[in-house]
């Protein structure tokens, strides 16, 4: 019997039954500690007494999505941090180029899957000012409804998120409750759920109709007491609020040097709005605050999207009450050639700032077209704020910034 | 944030518990569907009017501005309305070739179409009258027609199937079973051919050597490769 | 060929099932009858001898079955409620309103794969869940249920009680430790600080109680508080209460204090690894220890198995003797069911819109439930282990309801928050419980 578990060759045979696979694949198991190819990561991945790396993702519950994150963790406290980008590319910007015009809107929409409509604006906005279109009003006024009815349904989203990440389970339950009415209602006006493809070069897809508004109506009349109920249940929460008080502080200065935009930057004091900055559309012409928040820390980046959720129940209400009549599109052939030339616009979306910036060759497609992502900014943020506090904090902090993988990784 | 420690945990304690009694969101979804709006366009079908006929008017204007060209549809013409599908993955095929052109500027070849290509049905036909177009002698049947093509074309065996009543599934099983039979173009039918693919240092070498001696040209490889007995492809 | 060889050739499968099977549980049996016929008096006088030790055996036996009902049951409730309190209906499609759900789950959790990680501790992460699962439910062995109605009434019961449940944190560390994974050596670490930081201020919340009753035996601490409501320590103690509360949740790993598992931060700490039924002991213990939090909350501080006002009235029931009836029993209980079901489903009969069948379906449903609630009835005034049955699990599975309930609304505690809760906060008050209570203690009694 012995001569029959010997290997047969210099090595050993799967097919033997005295050689166990286990035993073998016990044997490959090393410390592999990556080698560094630049000097941060050498020397992230050099170990010190005490410190091990923990491998956070790129499919763990608190990464939202194919985030992978290495933490250099001394006990609980995280040393430091290394986001590691790209399981979700996709190479939309190479595909837009291919294809034309038109065809390019529908790319963009699953970049920020949670709020599709943003991703489409930008995009739009500048083929606009590429061909010279003149949007009609009517559309204008029926874009900035369903945006600011896709900030909200992002909004309670993320919110319910940044408590999930904190251990409650409940909030984003009800987050849910509230996105899915608003997403039904934007079925009904664009006819898809989640990736809308609703924007179109000189207009949108498709008037108002009843049905639309009959659910907005409904929606409206308790979405404000709705909303703010669901916010009660964590934000005056003691567990809470003690977790997410300064914790992560970001402050004016540092949002400024990495041009961070949207809920993150206005939590730390500057009221920085593309719609009040940089005014496009019809925003000029509507009411509404830019709600500001002074501490800078997780709890202000949440408060803030609570406030910011009543600023666009504002701007949907006036919306409702001042749309004119008239086409939602412009008259526009079906193959656009734009003439040769630049252009740039930039939309607020949910997260902060999404822009796009289009070469056209005078061709039908777009000779060169770059997305700005807010998501990819927020998220280096994580590793200026993580060092320092604890593997728990880590979750709390890359909850708030709220980066979406979608768009970091295009 | 009150004064009072613990208010807040009590306030969303009460929250939930309120919730606990109130109506339920869930929907049950096999008894109860939710309402589709009108406008939904999550579904790719084809529509009726009144009279139940199809509105497609087979114009194909929605497979061109498909953007990722997942439409594709194979109609006959604006008459016969009722042959209008999009049917069987294959015709994805018919377009291809322009697709790619028109998108990337080259054409994009694709072996895995080519088995699917016509063939002159003439000796299929014959070794089917010589067999009565009887299922049973299938594998006469098989052998002779791989006689004739040199392989079995995809083509042939769905003729088979078609004149002698068998079911694809089983011309084709039979077909891949047996050992004989081959569903590819023969990569070494000619030896010489075969050495000449393999080595193509030798082959550019002897191409030469008849230059230098001023012999004629050696018969082009490609023939025999696309199945000259198959015939002229479509 | 034998003729035996044909006979079997001829046998259908399940004429050979028999054949092999029928053979040996006949001998199995006269093997069982001749063994109890030989050892039956010396296994009867072993018996007699060692009374302590055969209903030690007992009661962990039932324990053990009582511990897998009880998990079940949490765990639907959990589902139950939390997702009620989440806008959700939760299982609603096993069994009746969902009920069967969890013990579905019992059975998936037994039917998947018992995989072990390459590279982990092969014992140690066997014995894991083993440890956990017997340290959670042998602590049920001194709770008294109902009068008379307890697995062993040790005169140290207290002792014993901290002893058991701090075998779960041992069990939790051999799975964080044994698992060669990051998560889990992070979660049972962290299961290891917890535990052992909240064991101080739980025991000492008690000393107070003890100092009180003095006997650290659950049964005589139950029946010190008999009476009234008011006499439940809760009025006596309720610091200790508050702090046996918080470090009690702390103790049985549920929101807020649920680090070791969070799984926003470590996937399934402990537990990441495991899979199976080595996991499905960790998520029975973890249940069963809600309940037994719940049990041991109930009969420190609300009384126990005592009811909350004492019953008003007197009952004195007619004492039955069913063999007095004779022939009239065996009449009664055939004619019993058939009368009853005729007079229940008459009313329905005489409603036109139900047929025949349909109303003797509903006459039997309806006797059913009325016959068994007027036994229920009848056990409930005439014996007391029913009343205290009834009071200590209407109470405990209140506070199930609370834990339940507190899961659903709050988020985590952080690490530093949760230590330095247990150490400044709760330590602090427990000494300064005892402090008062001993000097309460002594100026009463002098």
């Amino acid at each position: 019997m012995t001569t029959a578990h010997t290997p047969a060759g210099p090595h050993a045979s799967l097919d033997d039954p005295g050689v166990r696979i286990e035993d073998i694949l016990r044997e490959s198991i090393v410390e592999a500690v990556p080698v560094g190819r630049t000097e941060r990561q050498a020397e992230f991945y050099t170990l010190r007494d005490g410190e091990m790396l923990l491998n956070m993702g790129p499919h763990h519950p608190a990464t939202h999505g194919v985030l992978r994150v290495v933490l250099k963790i001394d006990g609980e406290r995280v040393v430091d941090i290394d986001p590691v980008l790209g399981y979700l590319h996709r190479g939309v910007e190479k595909l837009c180029e291919n294809a034309d015009y038109h065809q390019a809107i529908c790319y963009t929409d699953p970049l920020e899957y949670i709020s599709s409509l943003f991703c489409e604006w930008a995009p739009v906005m500048a083929f606009e000012k590429l061909l010279d279109v003149q949007v009609p009003r009517r559309a204008e006024y029926i874009r900035v409804m369903a945006t600011e009815l896709n900030r909200i349904a992002s909004h309670v989203l993320t919110m319910g998120f940044f408590a999930l990440d904190l251990g409650g389970i409940t909030p984003v339950l009800y987050g849910f409750i509230e996105r899915d009415e608003i997403m039904e209602m934007l079925a009904s006006l664009t006819g898809q759920k989640l990736l809308f493809n609703y924007m179109r070069i000189g207009g949108v897809n498709g008037d108002l109709n009843h049905d639309f508004l009959s659910r907005l109506g409904d929606w409206m009349s308790h979405a404000a007491r709705q909303i703010e109920a669901n916010a009660g249940l964590m934000n005056e929460n003691e567990i809470l609020v003690r977790r997410a008080r300064g914790l992560g502080v970001l402050d004016g200065d540092t949002c400024l040097r990495m041009a961070v935009t949207g809920p993150n930057i206005r939590a730390s004091g500057l009221p920085f709005d593309v719609r009040r900055s940089h005014p496009y559309s019809i925003f000029p012409e509507l009411d509404f605050d830019i709600p500001t928040r002074n501490e800078g820390d997780c709890l202000a980046r949440y408060l803030l999207r609570v406030d910011e959720v009543k600023q666009s129940l504002r701007i949907i209400d006036q919306c409702l009450h001042q749309m004119p009549d008239g086409p939602v599109m412009a008259k526009l052939p079906r193959l656009v050639r734009p003439r040769p030339g630049r252009a740039f616009a930039a939309v607020e979306g949910p997260r902060g700032m999404y822009a796009a910036y289009v070469i056209s060759d005078g061709t039908d497609q777009p000779f060169r077209m770059r997305i700005h992502d807010p998501s990819f900014v927020h998220l280096q943020l994580v590793t200026l704020l993580t060092p320092g506090n604890l593997v728990a904090d880590t979750m709390a902090i890359m909850a708030s910034l709220d980066p979406v993988m979608g768009g970091v990784d295009k | 944030m009150s004064t009072v420690p613990g208010s807040g945990i009590v306030r969303g304690m009460a929250l939930t518990f309120r919730r606990f009694f109130e109506p339920k969101a869930t929907v049950r979804y096999p008894e109860v569907r939710p309402e589709i709006a009108p406008r939904n366009r999550g579904r790719l079908q084809l529509l009726h009017d009144e009279n139940g006929h199809l509105k497609c008017e087979t114009c194909f204007q929605c497979a061109q501005a498909c953007p990722i060209e997942c439409i594709d549809m194979g109609g006959v013409d604006t008459r016969g309305r009722y042959n209008v599908h999009w049917g069987p993955a294959e015709t994805y095929g018919e377009r291809r070739e322009e697709a790619a052109l028109r998108r990337s500027g080259r054409p994009v070849p694709d072996a895995a179409f080519a088995s699917f290509a016509e063939v002159d049905l003439g000796p299929v036909s014959a070794v089917l009258v010589a067999h009565d177009h009887d299922p049973a002698h299938m594998l006469g049947i098989l052998e002779e027609t791989q006689a004739a093509y040199g392989y079995l074309p995809v083509a042939a065996l769905r003729h088979i199937s078609f004149a002698t009543g068998a079911w694809y599934a089983m011309v084709y099983g039979t077909a891949s079973y047996y050992r004989q039979f081959r569903l590819a173009p023969p990569a070494d039918g000619d030896p010489a051919l075969a050495a000449a693919d393999r080595r193509p240092s030798e082959a550019s070498f002897l191409s030469a050597l008849d230059a230098a001696l001023g012999m004629g040209p050696r018969p082009a490889p490609g023939n025999a490769r696309t199945g000259d007995a198959a015939g002229p492809r479509a | 060929m034998t003729m035996a060889a044909v006979t079997w050739q001829r046998l259908r499968p399940v004429g050979r099932l028999l054949a092999v099977l029928v053979p040996i549980l006949l001998a199995l049996g006269l093997v069982s009858v001749g063994a109890i016929i030989l050892a039956g008096p010396l296994a009867a006088g072993f018996v007699g001898d060692n009374v302590p030790l055969v209903r030690f055996v007992a009661a962990v036996t039932a324990v053990i079955l009582l511990s897998i009902p009880t998990a079940f049951i949490v765990i639907f409730l959990e589902l139950k409620v939390i997702a009620r309190m989440n806008l959700r209906i939760g299982p609603e499609r096993v069994g009746p309103y969902g009920g069967a759900m969890s013990v579905v789950h019992g059975l998936k959790v037994l039917a998947k794969e018992d995989f072990t990680p390459l590279g982990v501790d092969v014992t140690v992460f066997t014995m894991a869940p083993i440890v956990t699962f017997v340290g959670a439910i042998m602590t049920m062995l001194v709770i008294p249920f109902a009068p008379g109605l307890f697995g062993l009434d040790l005169n140290i019961g207290l002792l014993y009680l901290f002893a058991m449940s701090g075998l779960t944190v041992v069990g939790l560390l051999m799975a964080g430790w044994s698992s060669f994974n990051k998560y889990s050596l992070l979660g049972g670490l962290r299961s290891a600080a917890q535990m052992v930081s909240y064991e101080i201020p739980l025991t000492l919340s008690l000393v107070g109680i003890v100092l009180l009753a003095g006997t650290m035996s659950l049964n005589q601490l139950v029946l010190g508080q008999s009476g009234s409501f008011l006499d439940w320590n809760i009025w006596k103690q309720p610091l200790a209460f508050l702090i046996f509360f918080i470090a009690g949740t702390a103790e049985a790993n549920r929101t807020p204090f649920d680090l070791t598992e969070a799984d926003s931060e470590l996937v399934g700490g402990f537990a990441t690894e495991y899979s199976g039924m080595r996991f499905g002991f960790f998520f029975f213990a973890e249940y069963v220890n809600v309940f037994i939090v719940s049990a041991l909350l109930v009969t420190f501080f609300l009384g126990g198995w005592t009811a909350p006002i004492a019953w008003p009235f007197a009952v004195t029931m007619p004492s039955l003797d069913p063999l007095g009836l004779g022939v009239g029993l065996l009449l009664g209980i055939a004619a019993l069911p058939v009368v009853g079901t005729l007079i229940l489903a008459a009313p329905f009969w005489l409603s036109s819109k139900i047929t025949t069948l349909q109303a003797l379906v509903i006459g039997f449903i309806l006797f059913n439930v009325v016959a068994v609630g007027l036994v229920i009835g009848y056990a409930f005034v005439s014996f007391d282990w029913v009343v205290g049955l009834f009071w200590f699990f209407a109470k405990a599975y209140a506070f199930v309801f609370l834990f339940i309930w507190m899961r659903a609304t709050l988020p985590r505690v952080r690490i530093d928050q949760l230590m330095g809760f247990a150490w400044k906060w709760l330590l602090p008050a427990a000494l300064l419980n005892i402090f008062v209570t001993a000097a309460a203690i002594t100026i009463v009694s002098k």
